[in-house]
């Protein structure tokens, strides 16, 4: 019999990546399509909690090195997300409105010092507790973006929003970097590598996006404005740069950032055309969002639940105190600071790879810091999109046919 | 006051209405912040008001009333600086020209007061497909009936009105093919059209007291006419003109409107006649249709002449009476666009070009709109 049908595979059979990926989609859609239309939860709740079901702490089906495995695609879904936040950063209107600009900037300040004197206060060492507040600084870009893109919000809360968004992840990682020296010289790392390393992580990233954004500007002249073209451009630079800030070692999400600030801003002859990522985006974010719920541990959660709340209602509060002192003059609504520091509450996948980031590099120090910070993360990644989507419908800015498939 | 009594006013005085849109600057299409930016105009001081118009992604400007067109064109200039700088720190950009080139009506909000919420109630997506953007000018008159003689015989000139003012080339990511593609989108509405062709005020009333006993209309606001008296002012309304691309336009298109009324007020060897109605929807599709190449035929001689010729012979019929109005000047800038047959609509169709596209289109008439183009 054996003989026959030698043409079979072997029982069970070996389930590939892809197999697990188009299982972990499926997947993802249906827990956010459930959440959606029972519970009338952002879409991102289902997917994340997909993740988590699916992941190690529960069902087993996704393991832990499968999970290093998808970094690819969770770089790659971070990195179109950057690109889009990164062209959302335009230089004319924060010269038009300088004190906007000095509203992010200190809300991201604010953010980092009310958690960095909590976890003083909680009697963390300064360093780590430093790492911490610059993990937390940033909001999460693709929890905001998608849920504005669900609800086809379009106002100033959702402009500022994307806008803060865009300048609390830069920050956030050029504090880190200015740490990192620091951590390398706790580990007695040579102080010459020590300085370089961080300078070779920004910088690189950043001249890489720079000069990918001229090549890409110069392929676009040449394309004309064809919006089909562009579309296979625009996904093809952002292949190419998230591949060779892998291969280069330098911060991927940087690169793309720089990729999509500069493409906003040195397009002075406005080649490049407004594109929006659409359905093709949607499948990779469905994807991000369903990996980093797996990717949550929840065993980290117990332990640190006070140090995790304190450290979620510091930053909320950091962040609500700055855009309430700098709201009113820098042209925000009465009554819009709340909501846009509601708005930027979420936390997701870039701490967890800022996390993992620094895990690579020093072990020990990695799974402090994760400790301190990847609790809060798993709270917000439940609570984050729920508190943006209410900041925006409150706002007024979610279309009222938000059911309606976004264009 | 009741709604009938016709307030009167300066003959021949004018007063504007323009109706803008506000485009986001990263993708050039329509934004929604009308309410965001008029709370920021109400902390400034303007000349005339800015207010809200049906859906979040327009405003509409108000000028004050006016003896001149240049002191128009003045205050349009500072209320449009004051526009165009509050909508920047919102990073809002604001454009004329009678239609978004691009933008998804399903996608619109309507503005939160509720007579719009009953005209979307009453028009459902009618409502919404009406975000097109028109100049209305009001034009002073002293009684009743000299508003409906008024009306009856500016008639004869909507089509020169929608070829100078066209600028709606683009609707829905088309070319149109028209210079003005905007009136289409207002003649699907039940009251549009022109006015009943009644000899007086009173016969006027007759019929409007009809219509509201028949339950069609509630009030004059109901009547979504090319051109119509609008008694709470004491004026005649005329609103074919597409929202020019640039307010110092608008202020020659009012100068225009105003020296051809002041004729008709004033010069009464012509009275209305049925035959301008008769002509007219000819005339109207024309225009919107080729602009100032388009052919009109004259209901006083039967005639048939090119757009663009029958408005410069109209120029030079009201010369000395735009001398009185101050405004031959107004009046020679326009005829030298006629000759050269500059229109808006091909001032946006050049943006397009073979190599261009629709956000850029967009984007020239906001740096138009903001005086820097």
């Amino acid at each position: 019999m054996q003989e026959l049908f030698w043409f079979l595979p072997e029982w069970p059979p070996l389930l590939g990546d892809l197999v697990v990926f188009g299982a972990l989609l499926v997947a993802g859609l249906l827990g956010g399509e459930l959440v959606n239309r029972w519970l009338g939860l952002p879409r991102i709740t289902g997917y994340v909690l997909s993740g988590v079901a699916f992941g190690p702490h529960a069902l087993g089906l996704v393991q832990a090195p499968m999970l290093d495995d998808t970094r690819v695609v969770v770089d790659l879904a971070l990195g179109l997300i950057m690109f889009e936040l990164g062209s959302r950063l335009d230089a004319e209107w924060l010269s038009r409105n300088r004190w906007l600009f000095l509203a992010a900037l200190a809300e991201s300040l604010g953010a980092f010092f009310a958690i960095y004197g909590g976890l003083l206060w909680f009697g963390y060492p300064p360093l780590l507790a430093g790492c911490a507040a610059a993990v937390g600084t940033a909001t999460s870009p693709a929890v905001v973006s998608l849920v504005a893109y669900e609800l086809r919000a379009s106002g100033q809360i959702t402009e500022r929003m994307l806008l803060f968004t865009a300048v609390n992840c830069a920050v956030a990682f050029v504090a880190l970097m200015l740490l990192l020296p620091l951590v390398h010289l706790e580990h007695r790392a040579d102080w010459r590598s020590a300085l370089l390393h961080p300078m070779y992580l920004l910088f690189g990233a950043a001249l890489l996006g720079f000069f990918a954004c001229q090549l890409m500007l110069v392929i676009a002249r040449w394309l004309g404005k064809r919006e089909d073209r562009q579309f296979v451009l625009l996904m093809a630079f952002i292949v190419l740069v998230v591949g060779i800030a892998r291969s280069v070692e330098v911060t991927v999400v940087v690169a793309l950032l720089t990729l999509g600030v500069l493409a906003r801003n040195l397009d002075t002859d406005h080649v490049l055309l407004p594109l929006r990522f659409g359905y093709a985006g949607q499948a990779l974010f469905v994807i991000l969002f369903v990996i980093t719920g797996a990717s949550l541990d929840f065993g980290l959660l117990a332990p640190a639940s006070a140090v995790a709340a304190a450290f979620i209602v510091l930053r909320f509060l950091g962040k609500a105190a700055a855009i309430l002192a700098f709201g009113g003059i820098s042209g925000l609504r009465p009554g819009g600071a709340g909501l846009l520091s509601l708005s930027l509450l979420p936390m997701s996948g870039l701490a967890v790879i800022m996390v993992w980031d620094t895990a690579v590099l020093y072990p020990s120090f990695g799974m402090e810091l994760a400790a301190v910070v990847l609790s809060a993360v798993t709270i917000l990644e439940l609570f984050g999109p729920l508190a943006t989507q209410i900041a925006l419908k409150l706002a007024g800015e979610a279309s009222a046919e938000s059911t309606k498939p976004p264009a | 006051m009741s709604e009938a009594q016709f307030k009167v006013s300066t003959p021949a005085s004018v007063g504007v209405e323009l109706e803008l849109q506000l485009v986001r600057a990263h993708d050039w299409d329509l934004a929604h912040a009308a309410g965001d930016l008029l709370s920021r105009l109400e902390k400034r001081k303007v000349a005339g008001a800015v207010k809200p118009e049906i859906t979040q992604s327009m405003i509409e400007l108000n000028t004050g009333v006016h003896a001149r067109w240049a002191e128009l064109r003045d205050e349009l200039q500072a209320t449009r600086t004051a526009v165009v700088e509050e909508a920047g720190v919102l990073n809002l950009r604001v454009c004329g020209g009678g239609s978004h080139p691009f933008h998804d009506w399903s996608d619109r909000r309507i503005f939160p007061t509720e007579r719009f919420k009953q005209v979307l109630e009453r028009y459902g997506y009618l409502a919404k497909q009406f975000t097109v953007f028109g100049q209305h000018v009001h034009i002073g008159c002293a009684s009743g009936d000299d508003a409906i003689h008024l009306a009856h015989m500016l008639t004869r000139y909507v089509p020169h009105f929608i070829a100078l003012s066209a600028a709606s080339p683009y609707y829905q990511d088309e070319d149109t093919t028209f210079q003005s593609s905007r009136l289409t989108a207002v003649s699907a509405f039940p009251l549009a059209g022109h006015i009943p062709f009644v000899k007086d005020w009173a016969e006027f009333l007759e019929y409007f007291e009809r219509m509201k006993s028949y339950g069609i209309v509630e009030s004059m606001k109901d009547f979504y006419w090319d051109i119509r008296p609008k008694p709470e002012y004491g004026t005649v309304e005329i609103r074919v003109f597409d929202t020019p691309l640039s307010v110092e336009r608008a202020a020659l298109l009012t100068a225009y409107a105003q020296a051809l009324a002041a004729h008709h007020l004033h010069d009464r060897s012509r009275q209305p006649a049925r035959a301008i109605y008769l002509v007219n929807s000819h005339n109207r599709f024309e225009a919107c249709r080729y602009g100032l190449r388009g052919t009109l035929v004259d209901p006083f001689t039967g005639g048939k002449k090119k757009i663009g010729d029958d408005i410069l012979e109209t120029m030079a019929a009201v010369r000395l009476r735009a001398a009185g109005l101050v405004s031959t000047e107004a009046l020679d800038a326009l005829a030298a666009d006629v000759r050269s047959g500059a229109t808006d609509a091909d001032w946006l169709r050049s943006r397009m070009g073979p190599k261009g596209s629709l956000a850029d289109v967009v984007r020239a008439a906001a740096e138009r709109w903001a005086g820097r183009l």
